[in-house]
């Protein structure tokens, strides 16, 4: 009797031992997700699309994420359908985790 | 008389002793303590709280009027500088506690252009100490469009340009 108690004693035990390490590494794969990173590359490129200067702004993006956050980011020029602004191909990829969308004004 | 009875008895006693200890050993074993490599955790934080200070620098109070970060980079030079606009509000955002005391969280702030040849230059903004190459510190960063008119700006003049704000902070 005392023996078959033990070993639900150290099942338990195990349980509670391996969870310290699952816990850590699921924060992890949670931490080096980049959603600021995307949701920055974001609201640059779709605030910006009554810009003159579009060839300028994308080139900036595109060259600075690059050398500086290690990113490679693409997009499409906005265009105009059904009266709406559209840009397509937003695109990101910074070797771990890619983002790609099909953004439509309201 | 004599029988063997009691070997059964004592070798089930010592396996659930055996049990018993293995068991003690993994509850102990199961606390984490904080070593250097769980920085990263302290890392994010100060990450979250820097992109949040950032992000709400660059909102604007309506809609056609540029936001406080534009006016910043606006109103530092294109060999850069040491913006007390920046510092100021900054230090505020990151270092406001609940309470009377404030936190210690130092930064050093630049944005990065493009040049014509698609190179990139970081122009320094602000900082409330200088470098010194032994702080732990986290990088944080937010895009801004500014457009500076006839002034040269990462080397055209009346376009608006993509300029990348990089906000180093560290613990003291």
């Amino acid at each position: 009797m005392g023996f078959l108690v033990s070993f639900s004693f150290f099942f338990l035990a195990m349980v509670i031992n391996q969870s310290t390490v699952v816990g850590q590494t699921t924060a992890e794969s949670v931490i080096e997700f980049p959603k600021n990173d995307i949701r920055d590359i974001r609201e640059v490129i779709t605030r910006n699309t009554t810009l003159s200067s579009q060839m300028a702004v994308k080139n900036d993006i595109l060259v600075i994420s690059l050398s500086r956050k290690n990113a490679v980011v693409w997009y499409d020029p906005p265009q105009i359908e059904n009266n709406h602004t559209v840009i397509k191909n937003i695109s990101y990829n910074n070797g771990v985790t890619e983002f790609n969308e099909n953004w439509t004004a309201l | 008389m004599t029988n063997t009875d009691g070997q059964l008895y004592t070798i089930e006693g010592f396996a659930a002793a055996l049990i018993m200890i293995a068991t003690a050993y993994l509850v102990v074993n199961a606390t984490s303590i904080y070593t250097a490599g769980d920085t990263h955790i302290s890392d994010m934080q100060l990450e979250a709280l820097g992109t949040d200070a950032l992000k709400v620098m660059n909102i604007p109070v309506s809609k056609d009027e540029p936001s406080m970060m534009q006016e910043i980079i606006k109103a530092t030079p294109s060999s850069g500088g040491n913006n007390l606009e920046f510092g100021t509000n900054f230090s505020y955002l990151i270092n406001n506690k609940t309470g009377q005391n404030s936190d210690h969280i130092q930064f050093s702030a630049t944005y990065t252009c493009r040049n014509s040849d698609n190179s990139t230059a970081s122009i320094p903004l602000s900082y409330s100490r200088n470098l010194s190459g032994g702080e732990h510190a986290v990088r944080v960063t937010k895009w801004v469009t500014v457009n500076k008119g006839g002034v040269a700006f990462c080397g055209t003049t009346n376009t608006e340009r993509a300029v990348l704000v990089e906000v180093l902070m560290w613990r003291d």
